[in-house]
């Protein structure tokens, strides 16, 4: 029972699945949120960029940017003096267009908007060793509005850009178009978003307006949105939780509970049902889960009814077939020595039935004080109906014996019609009569076809005595029946016995066979009958061994002593 | 045990194998009940029957009967052991045996 004590139970697993699957809707539902919003923002922060510096460029002349982008090319290829450069950035109209971005760049938050060209040989041969050295610089400076003063490129100086946007901003020159790339960087105050315009005219790139717009809000704006999207659904997957979990358990766990608890119960107490199976009413599997227990608790009910009552019938059966045993062994000659007065011969016969009650028997009595009557016989089939057939055919022959009849050959075809008549089961016996006439040793016998007797000269072996046998008894009304004579001198031994003997049966379905009876017999010559037949039993078991019992076992032995008795 | 029948007309034909005893012998008496209706002759051969009890023998006793009314019964080629079966309970003197 502790094997199967419920450990880790439904409630407990259905809570710990449903919490772990909102924790991930949850996780899932904020950087999916995240991920979105950031995109816009900095989308919209991007165009603005592009926007502001577009207007920028718009400060300027076209013939005035190609003057400038040309001198500081020229300057940085040493083609241009710094005189050439000096007198530019004295001009009232550089001054104007200087003082006009940096207001832009205020009125837009903006940390720098300045003005370069890119100088597309060097852009386009990328020396990581020089980048390493700081000795890359495609970046000519032409105007910059950095918000602190100090750090502001002049006009004709050179700068870098990261190498990491190298290729875009060379297809965005080459194109004239502006990259698709957000370029969005960390800075020591937060994130800034950096766009370069490339400055156009008839379809060639003649400079770029770049400008640098702090993000710093961004991240406090997704901060608050994560908060705000992790109370709202965490407090909606909450309450989600707590209504799936009560409805998991309302509608699927407590049944199972009651399900379970009323089985174990069953199991526990057998045969006591409750009602609480039949009120789950939740209208699917589990009910019929439940009612099919239900249903299952009641025909093991009735089984368990079924099977007390089949028992006590059985039992009833088996005292009256005890009852019947007994009777049947009673109806037998048992008390030996039977004729303790007849000192001219020895008799002695065992039967042990295969079921209950068998259909073989033996018989012996006296007709009157000179004649012997000796019967061994088998009814065909076994159990009650071969018992009940038996008790009638060995009380007619007796009966009929008794009336003083020494025929057995007479006795056997009144006995047969008697039993033929109505013997609608179809039952037959099988019956070896002799009838000895003490004083003489001489007898009549008749064999209704029984196994052959075995006989014992004095001096000789026990052996099989064949001849032709007659039908069994109660085949066929009106049959006549063979009978011959015969004649025992002191000292001769007979041996009846039924076909239980040499047909018993051992485990690899051999049989015990005639041979090995008559050598059984030779074996134990000079027994008195009692211990011959004894030791024939014991012989047929020990062949036998743990196979069952499968007939009758019945043996009938005699020894004739004449008149002079047993010296 | 192992029953195969075949049918000519109001002939029925019954081969029997095996061992015909108190266990396979109410099989037999029931095979023969359902299919002995309307036979007129009855054959059991026993070419392949290696054993026959007594409960056998009852089954063979009560069909001859049985056949007896309604036409007749014959055994065909019985071994040698079932033949002194036969003999020794006396049924060579009832049955039709060829």
């Amino acid at each position: 029972m502790d094997k199967n004590k419920i450990r880790f139970g439904l409630k407990g697993k259905f809570i710990v699945g449903l919490a772990i699957i909102v924790t991930l809707v949850t996780a899932a539902a904020i950087s999916i949120g995240a991920y979105t919003y950031w995109n816009s923002i900095t989308e919209q922060y991007n165009t603005t960029a592009y926007q502001t510096a577009k207007a920028a460029a718009g400060y300027f002349t076209e013939e005035e940017m190609r003057q400038y982008s040309d001198l500081v090319t020229r300057f940085n290829h040493g083609e241009a003096s710094q005189d050439e450069i000096d007198k530019i950035t004295q001009s009232d109209r550089y001054k104007e267009i200087w003082d006009l971005i940096n207001k832009l760049r205020i009125s837009m938050d903006a940390n720098d908007i300045y003005v370069n060209v890119f100088d597309m040989d060097i852009l386009k041969n990328f020396d990581e060793g020089k980048y390493e050295a700081k000795e890359w610089n495609p970046v000519y400076y032409i105007m910059d509005s950095y918000y602190d003063e100090k750090l502001q490129f002049q006009m004709g100086q050179s700068g870098a850009i990261k190498k990491e946007y190298r290729e875009d901003t060379l297809k965005a020159m080459e194109s004239g178009k502006h990259m698709d790339r957000i370029i969005v960087t960390n800075g020591d105050f937060g994130y800034n978003l950096t766009a370069s315009y490339p400055v156009v005219y008839n379809g060639e790139t003649v400079a770029a307006v770049a400008i640098e717009i702090p993000m710093s809000t961004l991240e406090t704006d997704i901060r608050k949105f994560i908060n705000r999207v992790l109370i709202v659904s965490g407090l909606a997957m909450l309450i989600l939780l707590i209504i799936g979990i009560i409805y998991i358990i309302r509608y699927l766990v407590r049944p199972i509970e009651i399900v379970v608890s009323e089985a174990e119960k069953f199991v526990d107490k057998n045969t006591e049902i409750s009602e609480k199976l039949s009120k789950i009413k939740t209208r699917d599997e589990i009910q019929v889960l439940s009612r099919s227990i239900l249903q299952m608790e009641i025909d093991i009910n009735e089984y368990i009814e079924n099977i007390k009552n089949v028992t006590a019938e059985k039992e009833r059966i088996g005292a009256e077939l005890n009852v019947a045993t007994q009777i049947q062994a009673d109806m037998m000659p048992s008390i030996f020595p039977a004729f303790p007065g007849r000192p001219e011969f020895d008799i002695y016969a065992s039967m042990k039935p295969a079921k209950e009650v068998g259909g073989d028997f033996y018989d012996f009595f006296l007709i009157d004080d000179d004649h012997l009557a000796m019967v061994m016989a088998d009814v065909s089939g076994k159990g009650v109906p071969a018992a009940l057939f038996m008790v009638i055919a060995k009380t007619l022959i007796k009966n009929r014996a008794l009336m003083g009849e020494y025929s057995p050959s007479k006795i056997l075809s009144a006995v047969n019609d008697q039993l033929c008549e109505g013997n609608k089961s179809e039952l037959f016996v099988t019956v070896w009569l002799a009838i000895l006439e003490i004083s003489t040793g001489k007898g009549k016998a008749a064999n209704a076809g029984h196994e052959h007797p075995v006989i014992k000269r004095r001096d000789g072996e026990y052996q099989l005595v064949e001849y032709r046998h007659s039908p069994a008894v109660a085949t066929m009304e009106g049959i006549k029946f063979r009978e011959h004579d015969f004649e025992l001198a002191p000292g001769d031994s007979l041996f009846v016995y039924t076909d239980g003997v040499p047909e018993a049966t051992n485990k690899d379905n051999a049989l015990f066979g005639t041979d090995r009876m008559l050598k059984a017999l030779n074996e134990n010559q000079g027994l008195s009958n009692e211990k011959l037949l004894e030791s024939i039993k014991k012989a047929v078991d020990d062949f036998v061994g743990k196979a069952p019992q499968f007939d009758d076992l019945t043996m009938l032995g005699f020894t004739y002593y004449g008149k002079e008795g047993n010296k | 045990m192992n029953i195969s029948k075949h049918n000519e007309g109001s002939t029925l034909t019954m081969e029997i194998s095996g061992r015909l005893d108190t266990t396979t012998a109410p099989e037999l008496e029931k095979e023969i009940g359902a299919s002995c209706e309307g036979t007129e002759k009855l054959i059991l051969d026993l070419k392949k029957l290696e054993y026959v009890s007594s409960a056998g023998l009852r089954v063979f006793l009560s069909t001859h009967k049985k056949m007896s009314k309604q036409g007749s019964m014959v055994i065909r080629n019985a071994n040698p052991d079932i033949m002194e079966i036969f003999d020794v309970t006396g049924f060579s003197d009832i049955l039709n045996l060829e």
